[in-house]
């Protein structure tokens, strides 16, 4: 399946990836609306600033998940063509996710208890962090293992 | 068509089956169970007593998946004994199951102190639906409920009565809570927040009675003080169910023994789960970790195994736990109260309710707890879980912007996220 990849060298931390993901995933799915949601998303992209190089992170869709075996509400699947599938309905804020993510890549949201993490932009197939990059640093391409 | 008797549906013992399934159309898998429910979550039930769910979203296997995956469910049966040279399962019935496979997946039941009137209508464990259930069936009547022990469980059974507006009295020998799991500093974060919240701890002190005819009523302290309560919870830890092992041959200690591919001394039993002492990789012994998502760790290895896959290894399990009360959200793992000849890291914002504190052995990760900031917890977790030297960043684990990439030079991954 196509994941997410990033060149560190290429990105500025200009967070684009950060502002096009929490916007796209907000119920207006439009800036100046989202801006004054009171429930605009958290992006589950996160840009980390670093001394020469910047990193941004999103969930990996493992193939090897230890997030799915430890949901303990039975919220997240895994498809090998679709990568993670979140039933954002079924999770009850437990933050076992979190306790076992290696990539640190799956944060808490403790507004409505429920996890944050990359779908790939499931509602158009096409991830907004990559297509919105201004210098190209997010590359959506297949995997390479 | 070869058989595999699966003795126990929860985690371990479904994902075993559901990995089997998945592999292999033809094998014929039998899965037991003395509770009346198809797969559920007894991590959920605290959400349960609490109101925050209702019952349908306790269960996650319903009767449509055993159909499915052609998986023989038996439910109410209890296995009383194995006769692993004749391999078969000898149900309390005394029905006997054959076996080419068996995997004993039976969990844990609650640890019940001896004391006078334990068995009272009103004393419950906290581990089944049935716990659950039974508690809510009394709330009516109740206006006190008392906890007996501090740890995890005792403790969401006391936030869950506590939501539904019942008076809660936590009842610990110790000075600290989850004693288990967390350091003093963070424990005394935890009990703050739930003291706030309306749920009482009664420190240095033990149950030494429950009284009452026939229903529970009161719990006499061995400080002679009686609190009137209908509900009783038990919460002082678990014991594996190994009374089933007895006279089989199979080996154990406090668990089922097994290696690093849930294997028993008997070649055709395997052993996953509540019920399994496996190797500890930060605590380097067996050890029984009994934790959901171990137990789904394991089910899948002892399927892999069963299967003849020789790269499916353990890399054995870590005692975890995440938990958040009224608002505060903890995890855990490992070794968190700091040992002679270990080093501890730690950043404390009291003000914010805000530990992080890291507990290493000669440069490797042993045990981290971090209190209300929780993200990124996991990736120290795999540095512990892989005993990678941190030296080189050991002055940015406790940075708020702590990350992968800091890792990345001593990553193990077989996929460069960063090209």
């Amino acid at each position: 399946m196509k994941k997410l990849y990033y060149d560190a060298k290429k990105c500025t931390a200009c967070k684009t990836c950060e502002i096009v993901c929490a916007i796209g995933h907000s119920p207006s799915k439009d800036l100046y609306t989202a801006v004054l949601e009171e429930n605009v998303a958290l992006p589950s992209v996160r840009v980390y600033v670093g001394q020469e190089e910047n990193y941004p992170m999103a969930c990996r869709h493992c193939q090897d998940h230890p997030c799915v075996q430890a949901c303990i509400a039975a919220a997240l699947k895994y498809d090998p063509q679709e990568g993670l599938l979140f039933d954002k309905e079924k999770c009850v804020g437990c933050w076992m996710c979190v306790m076992v993510c290696p990539y640190g890549a799956v944060r808490p949201d403790f507004r409505d208890s429920k996890s944050v993490r990359c779908d790939l932009c499931a509602d158009i197939k096409d991830p907004r962090c990559a297509k919105n990059c201004p210098t190209k640093a997010i590359v959506y391409r297949e995997e390479k293992i | 068509m070869k058989r595999v008797v699966i003795i126990g549906n929860s985690a371990a013992g479904i994902s075993c089956a559901e990995a089997l399934r998945k592999k292999d159309k033809e094998i014929k898998i039998t899965i037991l169970s003395r509770e009346d429910y198809t797969g559920y979550n007894r991590c959920l039930i605290s959400y349960y007593l609490a109101g925050d769910i209702k019952e349908d979203k306790l269960v996650y296997k319903p009767k449509k998946f055993y159909s499915e995956n052609n998986i023989e469910l038996l439910l109410n049966k209890k296995a009383g004994r194995i006769d692993s040279k004749k391999n078969q399962v000898v149900l309390e019935d005394k029905t006997r199951i054959e076996y080419d496979y068996l995997v004993l997946a039976c969990g844990a039941s609650p640890k019940l102190p001896e004391i006078k009137g334990i068995h009272k209508k009103g004393v419950f464990g906290f581990r089944t639906i049935s716990d659950a259930k039974g508690m809510l069936e009394l709330l009516p009547i109740t206006q006190t409920a008392c906890v007996l022990g501090g740890g995890l469980i005792g403790l969401k059974a006391a936030y869950g009565l506590k939501k539904r507006k019942i008076e809660v009295k936590v009842i610990v020998k110790s000075s600290q809570i989850l004693s288990q799991i967390l350091d003093e500093e963070s424990a005394q974060m935890c009990k703050r927040r739930l003291v706030e919240n309306g749920i009482e701890i009664v420190s240095g002190s033990e149950a030494q009675e429950i009284i009452g005819e026939g229903d529970c009523r009161a719990v006499k302290l061995d400080s002679g003080k009686v609190i009137a309560s209908s509900i009783v919870v038990v919460g002082k830890g678990v014991k594996p169910n190994i009374e089933l092992a007895e006279d089989s041959g199979i080996k154990f200690e406090e668990g089922i023994l097994v290696d690093d591919y849930m294997r028993t001394n008997i070649p055709n039993i395997y052993a996953a789960g509540d019920i399994a002492q496996s190797y500890d990789p930060i605590l380097e012994k067996t050890a029984i970790n009994a934790l959901w998502p171990n137990a789904i760790e394991q089910g899948l290895i002892a399927a892999g195994s069963i299967l003849g896959e020789p790269n499916k290894k353990y890399p054995g399990s870590v005692g975890m736990n995440s938990v958040e009360f009224f608002g505060l959200p903890v995890i855990s793992f490992g070794i968190t109260k700091t040992p002679d000849g270990f080093e501890e890291i730690a950043l404390k914002d009291i003000r914010q309710d805000i530990y992080r504190k890291i507990v290493l052995k000669n440069n490797v990760i042993k045990g981290a707890v971090f209190v209300k900031k929780i993200e990124n917890i996991g990736i120290l977790l795999k540095l512990a879980r892989l005993k990678v030297d941190v030296s080189g960043i050991k002055d940015k684990l406790l940075r708020p912007d702590f990350n992968f990439a800091l890792t990345k030079d001593l990553q193990y991954e077989k996929e460069a996220v960063y090209l």
